[in-house]
């Protein structure tokens, strides 16, 4: 499954309930569409709040597969480069002064197995993977 | 997914607020409900209430509207508290529950205990 997406939370959103849409029907547990779902947003939303600035001209794309025990995303958009993978993490719980922001990349590592980045060219490259129970997930074409 | 906001006000006795949140508190529904929230974390509003107990999905985003409204209300010493938060939305939640100022409950009667208590211990001071 592949989505071309303008710079927007809708399309962040969009692609989120299309990604969720694809994970029911191959019978991924609840918990872990749950989890796919926040990081897509996550990632999605830094993309084009922080990457794109917003600027709906600006595109970027995602595409998702199933394979037979691992959920794979990827997202890839022509932004500055930024490798969230190095970036600084404020997952620990929040202090009395903490500013509301950098929570989002925690998220992703929590709910994520593996996270890898790439500079292809002008493009920063995204790929999130999530391993699945095999019993769980229908022999369906991804 | 999109998101339902139902305030319910309380008595100007007790100051307190409830907001029931259902569906998604996302990247595109954060805005809706931080302009919501806007003339209760100004007015009077001391102790805000949110029942979660229909909220499917919850991100950072939504977690800074939260922390927002905490520190608006710790400024004048009022609490926000979280009811009926479901098993995934309590996994994000591990981010700010241990903030000063927020106060998380398995459901409305010891939401209740904790108010009453709180009140009286207010009504003590003065």
């Amino acid at each position: 499954m592949k989505l071309e997406l303008n710079a927007t939370p809708d399309e962040v959103m969009r692609a989120v309930e299309t990604l969720e849409e694809f994970a029911k029907a191959r019978n991924i547990p609840e918990k872990t569409i749950f989890g796919l779902a926040l990081a897509l947003e996550e990632c999605g939303s830094n993309i084009v709040n922080h990457a794109l600035k917003r600027d709906v001209q600006q595109k970027f794309h995602v595409a998702f597969t199933c394979e037979r025990n691992q959920m794979l995303i990827e997202l890839r958009d022509q932004g500055p480069a930024f490798d969230p993978t190095v970036a600084r993490v404020n997952n620990s719980p929040a202090s009395e002064d903490d500013l509301p922001g950098g929570w989002g990349i925690g998220l992703v590592r929590r709910h994520m197995d593996e996270i890898r980045y790439s500079r292809q060219g002008n493009e920063n490259v995204l790929l999130l993977i999530k391993r699945i129970d095999d019993s769980a997930v229908f022999d369906k074409t991804s | 997914m999109p998101i339902q906001i139902q305030i319910q006000k309380g008595t100007s006795a007790s100051n307190t607020t409830t907001v029931k949140l259902s569906g998604s508190l996302d990247t595109v529904t954060a805005p809706q409900l931080e302009s919501e929230l806007a003339p209760l974390l100004t007015g009077n509003v001391k102790e805000l209430v949110f029942d979660l107990a229909e909220l499917k999905f919850i991100s950072s985003a939504g977690l800074r509207v939260f922390a927002n409204a905490r520190k608006q209300l710790k400024e004048r010493s009022g609490q926000v508290s979280f009811v009926h938060l479901q098993p995934q939305i309590r996994e994000v939640f591990d981010i700010i529950a241990s903030l000063p100022g927020i106060a998380i409950f398995k459901d409305i009667a010891e939401l209740d205990r904790y108010l009453a208590a709180r009140q009286r211990s207010h009504q003590d001071q003065i």
